[in-house]
């Protein structure tokens, strides 16, 4: 029979992986809706970064805000352009805390569909895509609260809704921004067909491997 | 309430938790074609595995033959460069019997893949539901069975009402043929293992 | 910590995974028809039921017409035929909802709760005669009350984000047409679908800043450029 302390941490462990997986899907809602500010809100102060497809490495809180403000925002303030749509579903998430429960993995999938220019991030003719990736994050917990330590979205196909992933696997512009540089360049990209796979935060339930 | 009950409680919770994450981890690693990995989800009393039109695959052996040989084709290399795997699990409703020893879940999937077919490798569509069971042993939950019903397997190109089946695929070495290989457009309904969460009715 | 404190944690975390079961079950019963079932999951004091352009319908009267009459409009007295009718109906006929990313937030008293989901649906069904295959995407902003120990449904919101061919998609043909059904108990109320850039507010705060959602209509008019 467990003890009130043992009962306790076991409690806390479900506390923690529930609010990392709310967190996740919060942060999914969010960036539906480009709520930029409230983004950055989510990462930790704490050296955060944030990497998606290939656009590089974004580093730090300030790096975090000129990804997702500056980058992914445009000017502050801007509204998104009329027939913009940017869905994209958090799934299937896997949360494995770290001993001592202050950081933690999780491996999610994200899939979506887009109307969105595809010859660069703000400006030209919208077109309507689909879009699947993975994610391997990190959590943190920092002043009580958890926050996303890393973001690390890595594409596995954009393809135009006419086409399909294995006609157009990925359409429209590739690498970094030019003026609203990243910290470092990317440090994974290869969307299908490579063939990649994300290597998985999780252990094996069974092996431990 | 005591200790014991609410101990009770908290393990129910993390049964759960810990059933949802295998399924889970059993879609990522077959979509990232680790067969091994995933036949050494299931018990070593597995009962059966059966997906698609593939044909029931009975006991540990079974599931063997099935992940490994079948589909992994007795490797961890890469299949054909163009195949592309994607098994989105979804919306898992999981339900631990009373003695804590056994459960059952239901899944919906989403599955934008590349799959061969007589025609070269094609970009599809697929959707279907599990109805999986669960046994717990020595502390840990492992697979007992696992049972994929396809609702369509379409080509990205037409969509499941003008084309809701690519084909038909029993695998020659199953052990019994598909035991309710209904796909859309028969209007089959994969049976509920939950009672209604309201009236308690089936 | 106290045995109660622990107590109250503890069964905030088991009401959190039954709404989520709730809401994965209300889908899994939608797909199949099973109508019945779904009317079940709701109680006998729901506050009202809306989805897509079909208009809002209020109280437990309003969810059992808004599922079960439909389209065609006929009378309660032969709800037992139509739902005979619907549960039977060929397979033509189709719909996954799948329900995605539900975050759940139980009201400081335990007893009331709000979720909101994503609903991701492929569907065939006629429309204006024919037979067509969608696509369709929307949010859901629920509540939901323990009553008795059991969480049932209180209210159910499904917002239309879009409902387009599988042949044209949303950006072509973001919305098909409209289903209005008949006898709603008002107009629907938020009904903006893209590329409205209407924004369907949270009912969870912020998890770190803790801010509440102020509602903010952002209105694009579809012949700006």
């Amino acid at each position: 029979m467990a003890t009130l302390e043992e009962l306790q941490a076991r409690i806390q462990r479900l506390d923690d992986i529930k609010q990392i997986e709310q967190l996740q899907k919060i942060y999914g809602y969010y960036m539906d809706y480009g709520e930029w500010q409230k983004l950055v809100d989510l990462f930790a102060d704490n050296d955060p970064s944030v990497e998606e497809a290939d656009r590089g490495v974004y580093k730090g809180k300030e790096g975090v805000r000129r990804y997702y403000i500056d980058l992914l925002g445009g000017v502050p303030g801007k509204v998104p352009r009329p027939g913009w749509l940017s869905i994209m579903f958090q799934l299937q998430g896997v949360i494995s805390l770290d001993v001592g429960a202050t950081t933690a993995k999780g491996r999610w999938y994200g899939m979506g569909m887009e109307a969105k220019p595809t010859t660069s991030l703000h400006e030209g003719e919208l077109r309507q895509t689909w879009i699947s990736g993975v994610y391997e994050n990190e959590y943190v917990k920092e002043d009580s609260k958890w926050k996303i330590k890393k973001l690390h979205f890595n594409l596995t196909f954009r393809t135009p809704f006419e086409d399909g992933w294995l006609k157009v696997p990925v359409v429209g512009q590739t690498g970094p921004d030019s003026k609203i540089l990243p910290d470092e360049p990317p440090t994974a990209y290869s969307p299908y067909p490579s063939g990649f796979h994300l290597p998985v935060s999780f252990k094996h339930p069974i092996t431990g491997k | 309430m005591d200790l014991d009950s609410l101990e009770r409680q908290v393990t129910l919770l993390e049964d759960i938790q810990e059933i949802e994450n295998l399924q889970r981890i059993y879609g990522y690693y077959f979509d990232s074609h680790q067969y091994d990995k995933v036949v050494d989800l299931f018990s070593e009393n597995a009962v059966s595995a059966e997906i698609e039109s593939h044909g029931v695959f009975n006991g540990k052996e079974g599931i063997r033959r099935f992940y490994w040989d079948d589909i992994g084709k007795k490797s961890q290399t890469m299949p054909p460069w163009m195949i592309r795997l994607l098994i989105i699990q979804i919306g898992g409703v999981v339900s631990v019997a009373p003695d804590g020893k056994t459960a059952k879940a239901r899944w919906q999937t989403w599955l934008p893949e590349v799959m061969p077919s007589a025609a070269g490798p094609r970009q599809v569509w697929l959707h279907g539901y599990y109805e999986n069971e669960y046994v717990k042993e020595n502390g840990r939950w492992f697979f007992k069975k696992i049972y994929w019903n396809c609702t369509f397997y379409t080509t990205y190109e037409t969509g499941w009402m003008r084309f809701p089946m690519l084909g038909y695929f029993p695998f020659p070495d199953s052990d019994a043929p598909p035991t309710a290989f209904h796909p859309y457009p028969s209007g089959y309904k994969v049976p509920y293992h939950f009672p209604h969460p309201v009236t308690g009715e089936p | 910590m106290t045995l109660e404190l622990l107590e109250a944690e503890v069964t905030r975390l088991e009401d959190m995974q039954e709404i989520e079961d709730l809401e994965k079950k209300y889908g899994y019963y939608f797909d199949t028809r099973r109508v019945k079932d779904v009317l079940d999951l709701f109680s006998e004091n729901t506050e009202s039921v809306e989805i897509e352009s079909h208009g809002q319908y209020l109280g437990k009267d309003g969810v059992r017409r808004m599922y079960m009459v439909g389209v065609g409009g006929e009378a309660e007295t032969a709800l037992k035929d139509i739902v005979a009718r619907r549960e039977k109906s060929s397979g033509a006929g189709f719909n996954v909802i799948t329900q995605l990313q539900g975050v759940v937030t139980i009201g400081s008293n335990g007893k009331t709760a709000k979720g909101r989901w994503q609903a991701w649906l492929a569907e065939s069904f006629p429309f204006a005669g024919t037979f067509g295959q969608y696509w369709l995407h929307g949010y859901y902003e629920n509540e939901f009350a323990k009553e008795n120990g059991t969480w049932l449904f209180t209210k159910l919101f499904w917002n239309t984000t879009f409902f387009t061919r599988y042949e044209t998609g949303w950006l072509v043909q973001p919305i098909v047409g409209f289903l209005p059904m008949p006898n709603p108990d008002n107009p629907p109320t938020a009904f903006h679908p893209y590329p409205s850039g209407y924004h369907f507010p949270y009912s969870f705060p912020h998890p770190v800043t803790g801010e509440v959602e102020v509602p903010v209509f952002r209105y694009v008019h579809p012949m700006a450029t």
